[in-house]
């Protein structure tokens, strides 16, 4: 009797086992097929970014009847010009977005900042490199040692920008929040509650570390030379035969750092007009005129023998240009793997890009992912250009599938670089001569970007199709646009009114030396696209200008640069000059340059203002293919922002979105926040504000 | 710090250089194996691998109007019980029973007379002839099932490793040869693939950019001087199987390349390929699909092991 119980209970108990497994099994198996459930939703918004879309073209277009979805909510009051942050530069811009504050807050200005320290030099305002400590010197090596009893410091890189980003309300608050490509944050800030995952933009290095990436161009007959922007260097066959090689990331574990490189043997067939690429043991057969897909680069980095190696892992594309006549071959700056990032975080959580990617295979990674430089260095032609700046947006829209996909509730961010890197290169609504363009082309690459808004206008709709009804949905961009047709150097004019000495100053970096400034009788100085530094006696540190005269020569500069004239037409140059200290709001303003120069559409600083070159000429015609621009007066040059419930505010700015998109997810923004809510805010309450 | 670094650079690369002889010996050993084996294995695969294809296509055909994970899923079950079967009547039972009992019954001992230094070394030494003849009673079952296994899991792994083209979808193709220049080569894809590029000539091949056209299964022609040789291209969106390599009579490559037949050994060509993608699933994907299959097969093995009272 007691065996049969026995028996009785084992073979239970095998049949439990049985069908528990059976049961994990089907769990197992169903979930790999089904996508789960999820409960009931939370409040939604979405917010699409078109870096760069312009008020004044939206609403001719939309007058025209050629953006039907845009012109719904602007027939439904959802549509205002949207005031730009002060300079109207991308990165200043979007970080007033990201904090809901100015600069003073933030602590951006520009692309470029100075350190008064070592008196300008030169740095990138967003993100900072600060090198780690040398590691255990070893045959040949520097090998950091991150652990106790050395503790070496690896070399990392810093975000710059200050303040506290919006969505940390919202991770703290147990919101969901999903963000793409968004510029300014870089490397992403992390998330302290787990609910925001974020895909870092503009800002984000190569695997070169080059912020706006670096491509590599072999032709037949080329000078290996480095360009702005990439690499040039010959290639030469020997039959049909070439081996070239593509750099990587500097090995910095080498007492003498040099790059990495992958060889890659290139075979071409001039009678089919084809090449045949061998990577790394991948083959890729390319025809004249084609683009590879992503291809996969592993760049070893050699360790003492008692260490195994390390790898970097970047992807590019080839583009073979042409085979017959000549060879040409252009291969994309190398994009960190999302799909393996190696220790590189671009995204919040580090997990986050290769869950991307695991869904969608490789796709760009650097910051600047339309090569617009390329098209300066006359690698690529206008239509080459616009065709990789298609396949980037193509990219993009896959990826911002994706993002919709996997939103359910909270916030979804997400930004498209295609109507800013596109209209630089392409805009042109001025009456004048373009730089390099007929005025037929002119007309008709303008129309790419007309196009171009009429295709982010079916992306609005398809967002209003899904989410119109159930969330806030708000289309926004950091600026507008304008052609640059004239560009005026800062350095040369304060050299002509006598503020640099002397005067055959060539530079405001060169120390010594012909042309070399005199910083004892220099007292201002422009650096970056809007910026105007006094020589200030204890900021500066060859400074003279005292706090007493400070104010009165900041007058007496304002008061100059407003009466400017561009000597081919007497077009007045420069529209606003901002105080700093009356426009910024925070304990960064301190860190700011003292005047913000504001130009008239078609002006601009000129590319050698920027680091501090000063030419001979005040004003001359910008001859690059970059023929337009948004680094002007911020009232030239607004955004727009779109929504599908009313605006209400006058006036909108970007500080106000921040405190808009949290009080639409439940959110009380905080003080210091001086932005408003859209939806919300009276023209009283504008007044009173004072902005 | 120094003398560490010195002594670490020098202890490594004496321990390279000791890994490089080890894996130069492990090769040297292989390839003496392999000339002997390769003979008779070839010999084997070429009348067993037909016969696996012909049940691979019935088996998957019944499992077709399934997911494919929960084909896999049941496969290996249904593999898991047929193993225990083969398991069951190939070895001795019996034997396996006392050569455990043997086992048990020493760590007993060891475990009872630890004091006792005679015992203890005693039941040592009997421990581990239990031990050797637990394994010498599972060799045997395991050398009678291992061949019918590898070919069921060549069967798997032409199905589950690498997906069919899609339409529309671009491939390589490779046709392998010494001094690919001094021969002439041409493809004719026929209907179900168009050739983009090619032939490109490399390092030891000749290689092709080709697009799918429209599912089913076709045959790329290759002209190769006066020599034609066929290539099966598979396009479809469901479980085919596909056959990524045609070689020659090697019994590794007749192992994970079943399908199809041998090149002729007096070939200018040493293999094709076609570079089909790997499949993509957690359960039946790329690599994971071994993966599954064991953990499962061998669940259901312990699982009924009791119920069917098979020991090991």
């Amino acid at each position: 009797m007691i065996l049969k119980l026995i028996i009785h209970r084992v073979a239970r108990k095998r049949t439990c086992h049985v069908m528990l497994m059976a049961l994990v099994l089907t769990c197992a198996v169903s979930c790999s097929d089904s996508k789960s459930s999820s409960g009931p939703l939370g409040p939604r918004v979405v917010v699409v970014g078109f870096d760069g879309m312009d008020p004044r073209l939206c609403s001719r277009l939309m007058d025209e009847g050629k953006l039907p979805n845009l012109a719904k909510m602007r027939d439904a009051g959802g549509f205002k010009p949207l005031g730009t942050s002060i300079p109207p530069q991308s990165p200043v811009a979007w970080s007033n977005f990201i904090t809901g504050a100015d600069p003073g807050v933030h602590g951006i200005f520009d692309f470029v900042h100075r350190d008064p320290k070592r008196q300008c030099a030169p740095y990138y305002s967003a993100a900072e490199t600060v090198e780690g400590d040398l590691g255990w010197e070893v045959d040949g090596f520097n090998i950091p040692l991150n652990f106790w009893p050395f503790d070496h410091q690896p070399t990392e890189t810093l975000l710059r920008r200050e303040g506290i980003p919006f969505w940390d309300y919202l991770d703290e608050a147990g919101i969901d929040v999903h963000i793409y490509d968004i510029p300014a944050n870089y490397p992403p800030s992390k998330s302290k509650h787990g609910h925001m995952c974020c895909l870092s933009g503009m800002g984000t290095p190569d695997l070169l570390g080059s912020l706006g990436g670096e491509s590599q161009f072999f032709g037949e007959g080329e000078k290996s030379r480095a360009v702005s922007g990439g690499f040039i260097e010959p290639i030469t066959f020997t039959g049909e035969k070439a081996k070239i090689r593509l750099l990587g990331p500097e090995h910095t574990f080498l007492q003498l750092p040099e790059r990495v490189k992958v060889d890659v043997d290139v075979y071409r067939d001039v009678k089919q007009k084809a090449a045949r690429l061998e990577v790394q043991g991948k083959t890729i057969l390319l025809k004249e005129g084609e683009w590879s897909d992503w291809c996969r680069l592993d760049y070893e980095l050699s360790m003492p023998p008692f260490l195994p190696a390390s790898h970097a892992k970047g992807i590019c594309r080839f583009y073979l240009q042409q085979v017959s006549d000549t060879f040409r071959l252009y291969v994309t700056p190398i994009s960190i793997d999302p799909s393996d990032p190696a220790g590189q975080v671009i995204s919040e959580p580090e997990d986050f890009v290769t869950d991307i990617s695991d869904a969608l295979g490789l796709f760009y990674t650097t910051g600047f992912q339309e090569d617009h430089k390329a098209l300066s260095n006359k690698i690529f032609d206008d239509h080459e250009y616009h065709q990789q700046a298609d396949y980037v947006l193509e990219e993009r829209l896959t990826l911002f599938d994706y993002a919709k996909q996997t939103y359910d509730d909270g916030l979804l961010f997400f930004y498209f670089s295609s109507t800013d890197l596109q209209a630089h290169m392409f805009w042109w609504d001025s009456d004048k001569k373009h730089p390099i363009r007929t005025p037929e082309m002119a007309k008709k690459y303008h129309g790419v970007i007309e196009a171009l808004y009429q295709r982010m206008d079916g992306v609005v709709g398809r967002v209003l199709a899904e989410y119109g009804d159930s969330s806030t949905v708000l289309v926004m961009s950091d600026h507008g646009f304008a052609s640059f047709r004239r560009q005026f150097n800062l350095n040369t004019w304060l050299r002509q009114e006598g503020y640099i000495f002397p005067a055959d100053c060539k530079s405001i970096m060169r120390v010594s030396g012909t042309g070399s400034v005199d910083w004892s009788r220099t007292t201002a100085y422009g650096l970056g696209l809007n910026g105007l530094y006094l020589n200030l006696q204890g900021r500066e540190k060859f400074g003279i200008v005292t706090q007493r005269k400070r104010a009165a020569m900041l007058q007496e500069i304002k008061e100059k640069l407003l009466k400017v004239r561009d000597p081919e037409d007497g077009h007045l140059v420069v529209k606003e000059v901002y105080l700093t200290e009356e426009v910024y709001h925070g304990p960064k303003t301190a860190d700011a340059p003292d005047l913000i120069v504001g130009y008239y559409r078609d002006y601009r600083a000129s590319w050698s203002t920027s680091l501090g070159d000063i030419s001979d000429v005040m004003v001359s015609d910008n001859d690059e293919a970059w023929s337009a621009d948004h680094c002007m007066a911020a009232d030239e040059v607004p955004g727009v922002i779109f929504s599908n419930k009313p605006i209400v505010a006058t006036g909108p700015r970007l500080i106000d979105l921040a405190p808009t998109i949290l009080q639409a997810l439940g959110v009380s923004p905080p003080a210091a926040m001086r932005g408003k809510n859209l939806f919300e805010m009276t023209h009283t309450a504008l007044a009173a504000d004072g902005e | 710090m120094e003398t560490l670094g010195d002594i670490l650079v020098g202890g490594a690369n004496w321990l390279w250089w000791l890994y490089e002889a080890v894996i130069s010996l492990a090769l040297a050993a292989f390839g003496v194996i392999d000339v002997v084996l390769n003979p008779v294995l070839s010999t084997v695969l070429r009348v067993l691998n037909p016969i696996g294809n012909v049940l691979g296509d019935v088996v998957y055909g019944v499992v077709s109007v399934l997911s494919p994970a929960w084909g896999l899923v049941i496969i290996s079950a249904i593999t898991g019980v047929v193993m225990l079967f083969m398991f069951k009547y190939t070895s001795n039972q019996q034997a396996i029973v006392a050569a455990k009992d043997t086992i048990k019954a020493n760590l007993l001992a060891l475990k009872l007379y630890k004091d006792e230094l005679r015992v203890t070394f005693l039941s040592q030494w009997r421990l581990m002839l239990g031990i050797a003849r637990l394994q010498w009673h599972m060799f045997k079952p395991v050398v009678i099932v291992l061949l019918p296994m590898l070919v069921g899991l060549s069967q798997m792994g032409i199905r589950y490793q690498w997906r069919a083209l899609h339409a529309g979808e671009q491939a390589y193709v490779h046709v392998y040869m010494d001094e690919p220049l001094s021969h002439e080569v041409a493809l004719e894809a026929g209907a179900g693939a168009e050739v983009e590029v090619g032939a490109m000539a490399g390092a030891g091949d000749y290689a092709w950019r080709i697009r799918a056209t429209e599912p089913g299964v076709y045959t790329l022609k290759f002209l190769v001087d006066t020599e034609t040789i066929d290539k099966e291209l598979v396009v479809g969106d469901g479980l085919e199987r596909v056959s990524v390599e045609r070689a020659g009579a090697h019994w590794v490559t007749q192992l994970f390349h079943p399908v199809e037949a041998l090149l002729p050994s007096r070939s200018a060509v040493s293999r094709i390929e076609i570079k089909y993608p790997d499949r993509e699933s957690w359960i039946y994907g790329s690599d994971y699909w071994v993966l599954t299959f064991f953990v499962i097969s061998m669940l259901v093995a312990l699982v009924l092991a009791p119920v069917f009272k098979v020991k090991f």
